[in-house]
């Protein structure tokens, strides 16, 4: 009987995903740049450790003691972060971030916000272009990256006009960006969702 | 958010055109087939029709105190849609994956199969007793069982045990069913859950199954349980002396078709298949 192989086994990298919900996170608060100008760098540990946390009960289903365990915080710290109300942190974040360090439920409530915006496709746009940037260079294709590049500071999902108005003056494979749009289904849910979409109808399906 | 709106209610009406047949599941499990009905209407009035097995696509809960043939089960239904020429992925979480194939064999042959190609190529045996990354971590066995079911075309999961995948996180248990059964039925797969009943309160029920409120999640639960003939009360009743083991069955809920709602006798035969036996009721009836 087949029994599946180790290298067949999914493992995932949770470091990658919880540096994706870091620099989420860092973007919803202005960037790095805003840490600085505000002289309180000591938000990145309370960030990171809110990322993790989140990344580990979320993906993996840890208990609060397993994360508090891997993370070297109290148990009731990870309880924070993981209770914390994304909405109310961000009605008050422009207080909070005149505090030198966050309460850990700024963190968290911050933490799963962004978690929430990677699921659903919407990674720090800035951060992705630029990691996409070489990739493309080394393919030769280069659509993507100037989609990506009109498209910054959007709030997904969005319809059609928006997108037309944005993209206007693209061309892909000698088809103008127009022409693509017609063929996509709207609302578009989130950049990754655009790309993919762009790609499907290239190709000729639906 | 118009548009949103209207693709919601455009998704709802594509639900109607993608909803699956309801049709049978042969259990390879005598006696269990016939448990489970769906309807048909004739002059008016709706007919009980057999549905020849567990309804296809239903996520079952089978759930029982330890050693009354919860393994054997599905190791018989297994081996059932094996020779079907049906693909199973078989998530093992208390026996690693060498001794599983015995036990796995073993069955086949109780069950009158020779030993033969079909069987032995269609069960793909995922091995979370050995490979803790699999056990220990829902993302990962679920991106491996997704990989599994593209790559090898699997229409039926079993996992041996649930339980097996939260322990001492109970808790997390009802969080840890519903990731698993929504995946399942993501990729419209039919499964069997193994589940290690916590205690013998209410033997044949639901009630502990697998953790708190589990059974609530799962479209079926069939409970199994046992009992040592101890009085001469039972002796009486049962007809079986004191010191001998007697065996049950239940289907205690099925949410996707008819079922039959009696406690039946259940037995393993000396060449470990179980077979599932008259209803008690007259059983106790003819006595």
């Amino acid at each position: 009987m087949p029994v599946l192989r180790p290298d067949e086994i999914q493992q995932y990298d949770i470091d990658t995903i919880a540096i994706r919900v870091f620099l989420k996170a860092l973007e919803i608060i202005g960037g790095p740049r805003k840490l600085i100008e505000l002289r309180n760098l000591t938000w990145i540990t309370s960030l990171m450790e809110a990322a993790y946390a989140v990344v580990l009960a979320d993906q993996s289903l840890k208990t609060e003691d397993e994360i508090a365990e891997f993370l070297g915080l109290t148990r009731q710290t990870v309880r924070n972060i993981l209770r914390a109300d994304p909405e109310l942190v961000m009605q008050k974040l422009e207080g909070e971030l005149q505090e030198k360090t966050p309460r850990a439920h700024t963190a968290g409530g911050l933490a799963k916000l962004a978690y929430k915006e990677i699921k659903e496709g919407r990674d720090y746009l800035n951060f992705f272009i630029y990691a996409l940037q070489s990739a493309s260079e080394s393919l030769g294709i280069y659509w993507p990256i100037d989609v990506l590049r009109k498209i910054k500071g959007m709030d997904f999902p969005v319809g059609k006009e928006e997108l037309a108005e944005r993209l206007k003056g693209i061309t892909i494979k000698n088809v103008p960006m127009e022409k693509i749009l017609e063929k996509l289904e709207y609302p578009v849910k989130s950049p990754n969702d655009l790309l993919h979409r762009i790609r499907i109808s290239l190709e000729g399906g639906d | 958010m118009e548009n949103l709106i209207k693709e919601s209610i455009k998704n709802l009406n594509e639900v109607g055109k993608k909803a699956p047949k309801l049709e049978g599941v042969p259990s390879g499990v005598e006696g269990l087939d016939e448990l489970f009905f769906t309807s048909r209407i004739q002059d008016s009035r709706a007919l009980r029709v057999p549905l020849g097995g567990i309804p296809r696509y239903a996520i079952v809960n089978l759930t029982g105190i330890s050693d009354t043939g919860k393994s054997l089960m599905v190791e018989q239904f297994a081996v059932k849609q094996a020779a079907r020429g049906k693909r199973v992925a078989f998530i093992t979480v208390e026996t690693p994956a060498a001794f599983l194939s015995v036990g796995l064999k073993e069955r086949a042959l109780a069950m009158g199969f020779q030993e033969s190609d079909e069987i032995e190529k269609n069960i793909y045996i995922i091995d979370a007793a050995s490979y803790s990354a699999l056990r220990e971590d829902i993302k990962v066995l679920l991106d491996t069982l997704a990989y599994a079911i593209k790559t090898y075309k699997i229409d039926f999961t079993i996992i041996d045990s649930l339980t097996g995948l939260y322990e001492a996180k109970e808790m997390l248990a009802r969080t840890f069913v519903r990731q698993v059964y929504n995946f399942l039925k993501k990729w419209y797969q039919t499964a069997l859950l193994v589940s290690q009943k916590r205690s013998g309160h209410e033997e044949l029920s639901a009630e502990a199954a697998g953790g708190y409120a589990v059974s609530h999640i799962v479209d079926c639960t069939m409970v199994l349980s046992k009992r040592t003939i101890q009085s001469q009360y039972d002796e009486r009743v049962y007809k079986r002396p004191i010191g001998e083991l007697i065996r049950f069955f239940r289907i205690d809920g099925c949410r996707m078709c008819g079922h039959d709602t009696d406690t039946h006798l259940m037995e393993i035969t000396d060449l470990g298949l179980v077979r599932i036996g008259k209803s008690l009721k007259e059983y106790l009836q003819k006595q």
